[in-house]
């Protein structure tokens, strides 16, 4: 490839904006769930566990339709600089980005089963949020080790 | 990524169209990134101030904190993939010189800051207001000679 060592530093600012990007993510949730109004952390997080918020199918594909071409977007191009890779192997490659393109869904899905009434407590919500924030956060570390 | 590796654009000429059309669409989306601050941010450095600490004697409400970081959130996955494929096609286009290495790391570190910087200015107070209109016209401005540049080299060189 054509100036390839250059390529990197592209690559490499992708890092700490996705970093924002998912920070800016979890903050707009746990703000949807009642941080602002005077709450810690940790009893949004309790309240999240025990009564979280009720959301309508409407509200909740509202906020599903971007993420799930824009999470899938965020993945592939990180996972896609992979491939010059030659510090990690592919299939450790393609472990870790099935791995994350899955918690990813699992993310986004995750609220419905509130909704629809299958779950009253929102631990699966948390779990889906914890799993896809470190299965990403494993990729990006991957990215950055072969730079 | 194919543009990366194809050596020769010559030889290529749908390619080089497409890199073409992209680039301009990057140019159009940058104006209208402009325009669309512009009507849910403000235009000047007072108007700004009314949108983020809204004003108590006229009853004019600021703007929710969720409203403003979900501007940010997607103003930062915006930016991101229209500066990885506008820097990926300048490497492209003009190899790895000192100037494009240089603005290269200028537009991305501006528009990192340029989404940051509004939310730090919500929380920090108004005298932030004239450095975030300064990086945010910086980017902006930056991004758009890169791609005008870009844009220039693919249709006539």
């Amino acid at each position: 490839m054509k100036d390839s060592e250059f390529y990197k530093i592209p690559i490499a600012y992708l890092l700490p904006y996705s970093v924002l990007i998912v920070a800016s993510g979890v903050w707009l949730f746990l703000l949807s769930q009642g941080l602002d109004s005077a709450q810690s952390l940790m009893q949004t997080l309790k309240d999240i566990f025990y009564t979280p918020e009720a959301k309508s199918v409407r509200g909740l594909i509202e906020v599903a339709t971007p993420h799930l071409f824009a999470m899938g977007m965020l993945i592939f191009v990180a996972a896609h600089f992979m491939l010059f890779s030659t510090r990690v192997s592919k299939k450790t490659t393609a472990i870790v980005a099935l791995m994350v393109f899955g918690f990813a869904l699992f993310d986004i899905l995750a609220y419905f089963m509130i909704s629809f009434g299958w779950l009253v407590s929102g631990w699966m919500k948390l779990l889906a949020m914890v799993s896809f924030v470190s299965a990403l956060t494993l990729l990006l570390s991957l990215l950055a080790f072969s730079l | 990524m194919k543009f990366l590796i194809t050596k020769e654009l010559g030889h290529t000429r749908l390619l080089t169209i497409l890199m073409s059309a992209v680039v301009f669409f990057i140019l159009l989306y940058l104006v209208f990134d402009v325009a669309l601050h512009a009507y849910v941010i403000g235009t000047d450095r007072h108007g700004i101030a009314l949108t983020l600490f809204g004003d108590a004697e006229n009853f004019v409400e600021p703007i929710l904190l969720d409203t403003l970081l979900l501007q940010v959130h997607s103003d930062l996955f915006m930016s991101l993939f229209s500066l990885l494929i506008l820097t990926s096609i300048g490497i492209r286009m003009y190899g790895g010189t000192r100037i494009i290495r240089w603005a290269v790391h200028l537009v991305f570190v501006l528009g990192m800051l340029s989404a940051v910087m509004l939310l730090v200015a919500y929380f920090v107070g108004t005298w932030l207001i004239p450095v975030w209109i300064a990086v945010f016209v910086a980017w902006h401005v930056f991004a758009f000679v890169l791609g005008v540049s870009v844009l220039k080299t693919l249709l006539f060189s």
